[in-house]
């Protein structure tokens, strides 16, 4: 057996038309409109995501999806990840898995919408994103649940520092909640939306450091930056590579450990990107003008969703410790 | 992205590993001189009548003329099987063979392609000089056309395993009219011509496995200029690009079974201290699962540079990543070693010479383009990044 990272004619395909929609819907600069926070633009080209397939991408054709796998969810989800995309569409994704016979086709047309939601250390829920969502994807580390958002009291708005989410709290209720078998596949879907984000933020670097000029030339001439950016590439490359990796082979001998490996790099290629974004941008990457923050932001969300750097160190050394 | 199961391949992998472990050799390795030469050429010659030498290249020169995705599975089943490192023979089956495979002349290819195949021959390098490290293009060694030869003067260094090598692929600057790297020929030397001197270099390991070599009116028929005169330049971009191909699943894998090593020491050494095993620290746990997710990350990025080298003949600027990652991470994993294994590892043996591996570590980050090169590379090659000032 031999793995194949590069992509497919039809992988080739879904990027590029999932890119297309969200280049037109989602740009990043919809996040100057407070009015397109809170997965409110989203919303908006719902119907649109859904007639894409995007909700049943890796579901096989007899449960209504499809009929890709992981690879293409893979791929998507990091495109996503590129445009700040709300975590809401990931959820969807997530959820046409887990769904009940009953309710997966409300969840891949997108009639029946899905949120992410993390326990915290102080014993409450933080949803994301979910306003009106019928459905919660409970994540954890190494773990995943359903449940309906029924179960929950009432939700509360929080101030995020993210502020281009709505995070809402509750208590987190004393109920038990079935382990879904899907926790690898939602988690790898996480990491690609890491590296998009890590992906992303490299190509605004890049993009700067050839027009913005000092000393008489463009700031990437210089070393001090031109490293910085080559080290953005690499980190963004090896967290690319074992997500497609790890997705590949989730199955047919690949596993846990691949996974939080893909997991424990994509965090890190994502925070430390767009902090060197930030920096690279340097008293313009510091202001809300540019949007170097957002990503720094969006990339502490998802490195603290359903997963943490102890979970995912413990993970990668199980069989041993 | 996919996985190709295909039962023709899985057949072909089961020959391999059959084969590997009936003929691996279990004689001890030399480790330097012309005991390593003798051992390495006839490692090169039993793989050549088991019909395993050049898996992946054209049969009429004596390989298989099997695709790349045999030859991926044959270096794959070779590291798992714990063959020898091609160490001396690395140059002519990863530079010099596939070098003239691609630009060769027909002579050439004759002459030279089936020999190293039978492990008749043997290649080193001569890029390197000593005022020509990082900026190749400087180059100062000279050849002069006299007749139907380059005389060649000057002198090349870090050229590995140069004692005992029958060949050489040296680049010497031929045109004093063109400047710099549009001057440059890339020529076949042969080691025993006169005129030619090695003067040995120990590292910083202890190990003697490079040299300086000096060229004194030496003499080099001008049918072994490869590709065109003065076009060396295009000729050594592509021979630097091969030695970030599937060469390197070797040391991938060489650098994963380095760490799981380093794990399995920590679980069974007991620290007197606590009475308890070394990864029963969080911190020391911590330590080895990111060397653990870094080298399968370095996997990954080997399968997605092999994938991409499936699809083109002469691999790209990108190889870049690849070996910077390898190249920085290795020194992490050998360094780990003996932060963790504290007096003990600072002791040379025969089992556990974590010294000499540590020490030889640096030569990744070194050897073949500086970290920093490689970084400009990826800046400049890769992200299309404006060039630094250099000279023309």
């Amino acid at each position: 057996m031999i793995v194949d990272l590069e992509p497919t004619e039809d992988q080739v395909l879904i990027t590029e038309s999932i890119t297309g929609l969200l280049t037109d819907h989602l740009p990043v600069a919809r996040f100057r409109e407070v009015h397109s926070h809170g997965a409110a633009a989203e919303r908006a080209i719902w119907g649109d995501l859904a007639g894409l397939g995007l909700f049943g991408l890796g579901l096989p054709e007899e449960k209504g999806g499809i009929g890709f796998g992981l690879p293409e969810e893979v791929l998507a989800a990091r495109v996503l990840g590129m445009h700040l995309a709300s975590t809401s569409v990931l959820a969807q994704m997530a959820a046409a898995h887990v769904a009940t016979e009953a309710m997966r086709d409300d969840v891949t047309s997108g009639a029946v919408r899905a949120a992410f939601a993390v326990a915290t250390l102080s014993g409450a829920v933080h949803r994301i994103d979910g306003e009106g969502a019928t459905l919660v994807v409970l994540v954890a580390p190494g773990s995943a649940a359903l449940v309906t958002a029924d179960i929950f009291g009432d939700w509360h708005a929080l101030a995020p520092m993210d502020e281009t989410v709505a995070i809402h709290g509750t208590a987190l209720p004393a109920a038990e909640f079935d382990p879904s078998p899907e926790a690898q596949r939602i988690a790898l879907l996480l990491a690609a939306y890491q590296v998009g984000i890590a992906q992303a933020v490299t190509d605004m670097a890049v993009d700067y450091a050839k027009t913005r000029e000092q000393f008489g030339q463009p700031i990437g001439a210089f070393q001090a930056i031109k490293h910085m950016c080559a080290d953005m590439a690499v980190r963004a490359a090896a967290a690319d590579a074992q997500v497609r990796y790890a997705a590949v082979t989730l199955g047919h001998g690949g596993g846990d450990g691949e996974i939080a490996a893909a997991r424990l790099l994509a965090s890190n290629a994502a925070l430390e990107n767009a902090k060197a974004n930030i920096q690279i941008h340097g008293g313009m990457g510091f202001t809300a003008e540019c949007d170097a923050h957002l990503f720094l932001k969006r990339a502490h969300l998802l490195s603290s969703l359903g997963s943490s750097r102890r979970a995912e160190e413990r993970q990668l050394m199980a069989d041993v410790v | 992205m996919r996985l190709i199961a295909e039962p023709a391949l899985d057949t072909f992998r089961e020959e391999c590993r059959d084969w590997l472990s009936d003929n691996v050799p279990r004689a001890k390795r030399p480790h330097e001189g012309l005991a390593l030469r003798d051992y390495d050429l006839a490692w090169q010659r039993t793989q050549y009548e088991g019909g395993w030498a050049g898996v992946s290249w054209p049969a009429e020169y004596g390989g298989r003329g099997l695709s790349v995705l045999e030859q991926l599975i044959w270096h794959e089943e070779y590291a798992r099987a714990g063959a020898p490192p091609s160490a001396s023979m690395f140059v002519a089956l990863s530079h010099a063979g596939p070098t003239l495979i691609v630009q060769g002349s027909e002579a050439q290819k004759q002459r030279h392609l089936p020999a190293i195949l039978k492990g008749e021959e043997n290649w080193c390098q001569g890029f390197s000089e000593p005022g020509a490290g990082s900026d190749l293009a400087g180059l100062k060694t000279r050849g002069v056309i006299d007749g139907d030869h380059l005389v060649v003067n000057g002198t090349k260094i870090w050229t590995s395993y140069a004692q005992g090598a029958d060949w050489q692929e040296l680049l010497v600057h031929t045109d004093p009219e063109r400047p710099r790297h549009k001057g440059i020929s890339w020529i076949i030397c042969d080691m025993r011509a006169p005129g030619i001197e090695i003067r040995p270099i120990t590292a910083m390991s202890g190990l003697t496995h490079f040299a300086q070599v000096f060229y004194d009116d030496v003499r080099i028929p001008l049918t072994n200029v490869v590709g065109a005169l003065h076009e060396g330049w295009r000729v050594a971009m592509t021979t630097l690009g091969f030695e970030r191909g599937t060469g390197t699943i070797a040391h991938q894998i060489e650098l994963a079974n380095a760490v799981e090593r380093l794990v399995e020491r920590a679980r069974t050494t007991i620290s007197p201290q606590s009475g308890l095993s070394l990864i029963a620290d969080d911190a020391v746990a911590a330590q080895l699962a990111q060397l653990r997710a870094e080298v399968a990350a370095l996997r990954s990025l080997t399968v997605a540079s092999v994938s991409r080298g499936m699809r083109e003949t002469v691999p790209g600027a990108e190889g870049n990543i690849v070996a910077l990652y390898f190249g920085e991470l290795s020194r992490r994993v050998h360094g780990a070693a003996l932060e963790l294994l504290g007096p003990d590892a600072l002791i040379r043996s025969e089992s556990h010479n974590l010294p000499l591996h540590y020490l030889e570590s640096f030569k990744w980050a070194i050897g073949g383009g500086t970290s920093e090169i490689r970084r400009n590379a990826i800046g400049e090659r890769v992200l299309g990044l404006p060039r630094g000032p250099r000279a023309a």
